[in-house]
């Protein structure tokens, strides 16, 4: 077995979850980095016990470790100072007129804003599914909850940032 | 200025992926760390042959020395 290659074929299958999944738990994509270089660190030390599995299980091995991992990193408090450094680096949306790249890099910052604020289980289900680019089913195999859940986390996630976004649209209107 | 929230979304979501470049350094990293062995097969102390055949050699002196007979 070429190991290099077959875990490279289980990195790229699975890297931008596991990040997207850190960066939902933490509110920071370099934390994030960091945990999920742990992660395939793992995956790179059991890999034997890997390639025996059938492909739909490698997710939920994956995400179990990363569970486990991100539940260590928070006894450390690492993930909530990564947080909360995020959300004091994160400049506030301004709001004068300007350029159409402008105006959407200013909602890609209201959107980041919202979902920072939202209830840690809609923020990392949001942040999966739009950055890890995942289904509904592939959320549910990996969060280990039923995909009826997901989909109600997401609508209340998705209907807070559309609600921020409408404010960041019309402030007069939402004062 | 309208926008699909999807595209808001996808935007936002831009912005926090990991680029390719770090992702391509971090699996150079983890593949540069040593693979673990396999579990070492249980063997016999290497000085269990040289302790054996002293051992052995010590017995056969002590056997065939010649014993003194009483008189």
């Amino acid at each position: 077995m070429d190991r290099e290659a077959e875990f490279g074929r289980l990195y790229e299958a699975h890297r931008a979850a596991v990040h997207a999944y850190f960066t939902g738990r933490t509110g920071d994509p370099q934390l994030a980095a960091d945990l999920m270089q742990d992660v395939f660190l793992r995956v790179w030390q059991h890999l034997e016990k890997l390639t025996g599995m059938p492909d739909g299980r490698h997710r939920a091995w994956i995400f179990t470790v990363a569970r486990n991992l991100s539940v260590d990193a928070h006894r450390h408090q690492h993930t909530r100072a990564g947080a909360e450094q995020a959300l004091a680096r994160e400049p506030p949306p301004v709001l004068q007129p300007a350029s159409t790249p402008v105006i959407a890099a200013e909602r890609a910052a209201v959107v980041g804003q919202a979902i920072r604020h939202l209830p840690e289980p809609q923020r990392i289900t949001l942040t999966m599914a739009a950055a890890g680019e995942m289904t509904s089913a592939e959320l549910a195999a990996a969060l280990g909850v039923p995909a009826g859940t997901v989909r109600y986390r997401l609508s209340l996630a998705r209907r807070a940032v559309a609600e921020a976004l409408d404010r960041y649209d019309d402030p007069a209107e939402n004062t | 200025m309208m926008m699909n929230l999807d595209d808001d979304i996808a935007a936002w979501a831009a912005t926090v992926r990991l680029p390719d470049t770090q992702a391509a350094a971090v699996f150079q990293q983890i593949v540069a760390t040593p693979a673990p062995g396999p579990p070492a097969a249980p063997r016999l102390d290497p000085s269990w042959w040289r302790h054996f055949t002293a051992d052995f050699t010590a017995r056969m002196v002590s056997s065939t020395r010649p014993v003194r007979q009483a008189v």
